[in-house]
């Protein structure tokens, strides 16, 4: 027995005790260490160290939740009785219930080839600094430039009124960059983000220094060669990370069950897929798109949830249907199901709410040369940089950085700022052939108030699309 | 607390720092979100942190320490990681102090209140009597204290205590309306004045038409104004300029917007975000960033004022310098007045996911949300739906044609970070663009 965990069961006791139907505790501490390398210059370096509790207690049908970094019994009374105080003030006319579900009593870590916390800053800087390094070295001006190395070692100690106890331990490594180039008039900038679940090993695997230097050479030849991008009907070929995206925004965003039932309303917004909507279809029936928190090293990987509910693979959108909601055991017991498993805090100091974890187009057989060689007309969107989508995800929008022209099945010339302006079902209806290369990005997913940006990824193989509209 | 502060400090400098900051602040907020007309969760905070920032040999190493109670221990790892680090040849030191601070306190009904459930329902009846059916959103009792010091001779309290309330309401998933309510004193806090212009305006925007792309003259409303003031007001941070997240680079003295616009920022004015001194101890000011148009400085910390050979703005951050609160200048058109001028137009009252091609060029897009509505000769013909906003940063603000006579305070939920004081205003030739498809 630790402290940690001793001090979640008398949080759960206290609450019990004052009267909470239902009690859990959830106590994080965190580590993380992070730097920006601006211009060759390391601005500053960021090392923290995070810990405290939060507990969420159901008393009379309405949630109440407390936190504090007071690691005393004091302390954690103080928020125990905050919690049912705040909750019994609440008279809400209809009771909320949580879905039922087994309890668990579960220890789990990420292993780690080469601990993070062995890591020397040193050591890290050095990493980001040849990458740097080689990418200053190209030979075209590259106006601004910085990256973004961070890490977080996440260890959680979590228990509730009906039995589960879970202790959990997770090191992240996520690195973000953002270049400009500059060539006479033009300017191009990109923004590209990699995480990863694990140990220092996670560096190496993403070959980042080759990547770096692919992307601004991509981005000086856009620049130099690139043409206007062609407008009207054609068929689109949509990279890696533009499948990701488009699968976060349009179809792990709109099966939130708690965005489907109002509760975001006011802040991420709603969905245009309604509580009644399973079985909808938004897609062509190629169209598979997975949510997965147990995909092994993708930085939102986690076997168990901040509920206390067993991670699962999701099917969100299924033969181009919609199959799944994302759940907590609120939204579940509002829907009458269950929850899978998709409830996520970004620390101890904010409620668990319905989160995205891995999500992902579901890889078929094509590779990017089949799927090229049977346009005739059309522009290969490998990245994007500008994209957003409207409060109900119907509406998406996503602006081309590193795109080509396609012509009888061959790729021409860069074509600049192609423009996909699409609803969510026009999008993927016209989605034709689905390759077999899966990639993922990282990114961080917004939602919640206080505001909660989380680790998420999202991925797919490159998709074929036909017919679409595009400037 | 201001023991642990200094403590911190002493601390750093006794292990060789050059410069240390500690800024100890006890956080007790209360928040209740509702949904579906009701609330689904209260939420309460009892947490007490340090931000410190210590340099030692010009490496820069900022952190947060949790456990007060340890602070040395903390202090000697951060000045151990510190000499492990790189030197940064930016890093220009810290503002010389001791300074005087303005004697501002919090409201005492603002402290004492422990109960928002009234506000609440007030925000909502508001709405639901102008004829929504659906109301979300959330309230705010914001509460912190702030004990500061410095190396340079810096000592500071500020104990910061405000309201907010934020709610949408709906009348269908695409007829909705916002409203916001911000003050720093509870006699001037307006919860169900902002549900009733929530409800209005989902009202209003009863069985929306699919828009026509083109390019419009456009009234923003405050809150929709307020977002893109707010992206002058972080885009004008300095550190912003040279990490290329700005449009605004090589910009100072010249023109970025329309004469009609003069914008500042102030943190030592009220607001839901008053605060005594920045970062580093300086006290806040006003800083006239935009004058009639013509940009006159970025926002600053000692460092990057250095690199821009000009003074800090008292705009310091941990690391990097941010608006604090961004102000502007009301125009001379009434509410009527500035309406009956937009021909043949559109009137926006909310927009979310503001995102760039290139933050250099300032090329965004922003998807409008909740109401939406056609005007011609001042009166609403119609509401609209899903359209976004294609156009750029610098255009917008030079486009700017009239600016109504009163501001609000608008702050929400990301897309307005800081308050900003807004009032409406009118936008020519704005790009506006739907799904082809």
């Amino acid at each position: 027995m630790n402290a940690e965990m001793d001090l979640v069961d008398f949080a759960v006791d206290q609450a019990r005790s004052k009267g909470a139907t239902y009690a859990e505790a959830r106590y994080e501490k965190q580590d993380p260490e992070n730097f920006i390398l601006k211009n060759g210059v390391l601005d500053a370096l960021y090392v923290g160290h995070d810990q405290g509790i939060g507990v969420r207690v159901l008393v009379n049908g309405a949630l109440g939740f407390a936190a504090t970094n007071s690691l005393s019994k004091d302390g954690v009374r103080a928020i125990v009785g905050d919690a049912i105080k705040i909750a019994k003030a609440s008279r809400r006319k209809t009771k909320i219930t949580f879905a039922q579900e087994d309890s668990i009593a579960m220890n789990w870590s990420v292993p780690e080839k080469k601990k993070l916390a062995d890591v020397s800053v040193e050591e890290k800087i050095a990493e980001i600094q040849g990458v740097d390094r080689d990418v200053t070295q190209l030979g075209f001006k590259i106006a601004a430039r910085f990256f973004n190395l961070s890490d977080n070692r996440i260890r959680k100690f979590f228990a509730n009124s009906e039995g589960s106890r879970i202790e959990s331990y997770s090191p992240r490594l996520r690195v973000f960059y953002f270049l400009t180039v500059v060539e006479g008039a033009g300017v191009e900038q990109t923004s590209r983000n990699y995480g990863w679940s694990g140990g220092w090993e996670g560096i190496s695997s993403w070959g980042l220094s080759d990547r770096v230097v692919e992307e601004a050479r991509s981005m000086h030849r856009s620049l130099t060669e690139g043409k206007k991008s062609p407008e009207g009907k054609m068929d689109l070929v949509a990279g890696s990370q533009v499948a990701g995206i488009a699968s976060h925004e349009s179809c792990g965003h709109p099966t939130e069950a708690d965005r489907v039932l109002g509760r975001e309303a006011a802040q991420a917004g709603k969905s245009f897929i309604p509580p009644d909507g399973l079985g909808m279809r938004v897609g062509s029936e190629l169209v598979n798109v997975v949510d997965d928190p147990t995909i092994e090293h993708a930085i939102a990987y986690y076997l168990t949830d901040d509920e206390g509910v067993k991670a699962r693979r999701r099917y969100l959108y299924k033969e181009g249907r919609v199959t799944e909601f994302l759940q907590n055991r609120e939204t579940a017991a509002a829907l009458g199901t269950h929850s899978n498993g998709a409830s996520r805090a970004v620390n101890y100091n904010v409620e668990a709410i319905v989160r995205m974890a891995n999500t992902f187009v579901e890889p078929k057989d094509h590779t990017l040369e089949e799927l090229l060689e049977d346009v005739k007309f059309g522009v290969y969107m490998k990245s994007f940089m500008e994209w957003n989508i409207d409060d109900k995800r119907y509406n998406a929008k996503y602006a081309g950085r590193e795109a080509y022209l396609i012509e009888d099945g061959e790729v021409k010339h860069p074509v600049r700022n192609t423009i996909v302006e699409l609803t969510t079902p026009a999008f993927w209806s016209a989605v034709d052939a689905v390759g077999k290369d899966l990639d993922f990005e990282a990114g961080f997913c917004g939602k919640s108030d206080p505001g909660q940006a989380l680790d998420a990824s999202m991925g797919g193989p490159p998709i074929r699309l036909r017919n679409v509209h595009l400037r | 607390m201001e023991d642990v502060a200094s403590r911190i400090v002493d601390k750093a400098m006794a292990l060789g720092c050059q410069d240390a900051v500690a800024d100890v602040v006890e956080n007790r907020s209360y928040q209740i979100r509702f949904a579906r007309n009701e609330a689904v969760i209260s939420n309460q905070w009892r947490e007490s942190n340090a931000s410190v920032f210590v340099v030692h040999g010009k490496r820069v190493v900022a952190s947060d320490i949790r456990d007060l109670s340890k602070t040395d221990e903390a202090v000697e790892r951060l000045v151990k990681i510190a000499k492990t680090s790189q030197a940064n040849p930016d890093y220009a030191g810290i503002a010389k102090g001791p300074f005087r601070y303005a004697r501002t306190r919090p409201d005492p009904k603002v402290l004492a209140l422990h109960e928002g459930g009234k506000y609440v329902e007030a925000a909502v009846g508001g709405a639901l009597d102008q004829g929504a059916k659906e109301c979300a959103g959330s309230f705010w009792k914001y509460e912190d204290e702030h004990f500061l010091a410095t190396s340079n001779g810096a000592e500071g309290h500020d104990h910061r205590a405000s309201l907010y309330l934020s709610i949408r309401a709906l009348v269908s998933l695409e007829s909705s309306g916002h409203g916001i309510a911000c003050a720093s004193k509870l006699s001037q806090f307006q919860p169900e004045k902002a549900g009733q212009k929530a409800g209005r305006i989902a009202t209003l925007a009863r069985t929306p038409k699919p828009a026509k792309a083109g390019r419009y003259t456009v009234l923003f409303d405050p809150l929709i104004f307020g977002s893109l003031t707010d992206q002058v007001g972080g885009r004008l941070s300095a550190w912003a300029v040279l990490a290329g997240l700005s449009p605004f680079g090589k910009k100072v003295g010249k023109r970025v917007a329309s004469p009609q616009l003069t914008l500042y920022d102030d943190g030592s004015a009220d607001s839901i975000a008053r605060k005594r001194f920045d970062a580093e101890g300086v006290p806040t000011r006003r800083n006239l960033l935009v004058n009639k148009g013509i940009l006159k400085t970025y926002l600053h910390n000692t460092s990057t004022a250095k690199k821009f050979k000009t003074k800090t703005t008292g705009n310091a951050g941990l690391v990097a310098p941010d608006s604090h609160a961004v102000f502007v200048k009301p125009g001379d058109r009434s509410r009527d007045e500035i309406f009956s001028e937009v021909k043949d137009g559109l009137w926006l009252t909310n927009t979310w996911y503001t995102r760039y091609q290139s933050y250099v060029t300032g090329d965004l897009s922003t998807i409008p949300r909740d109401g939406i509505f056609h005007i011609r000769n001042g009166e609403v013909v119609e509401a609209w739906k899903d359209i976004r906003v294609t156009d750029n940063l610098l255009h917008l603000m030079k486009n700017i044609v009239a600016l109504g006579n009163e501001t609000e305070q608008m702050m929400w939920w990301g897309e307005v970070s800081v308050p900003n004081f807004v009032p409406y205003a009118l936008i020519k030739d704005v790009g506006i663009t739907t799904s082809n498809q």
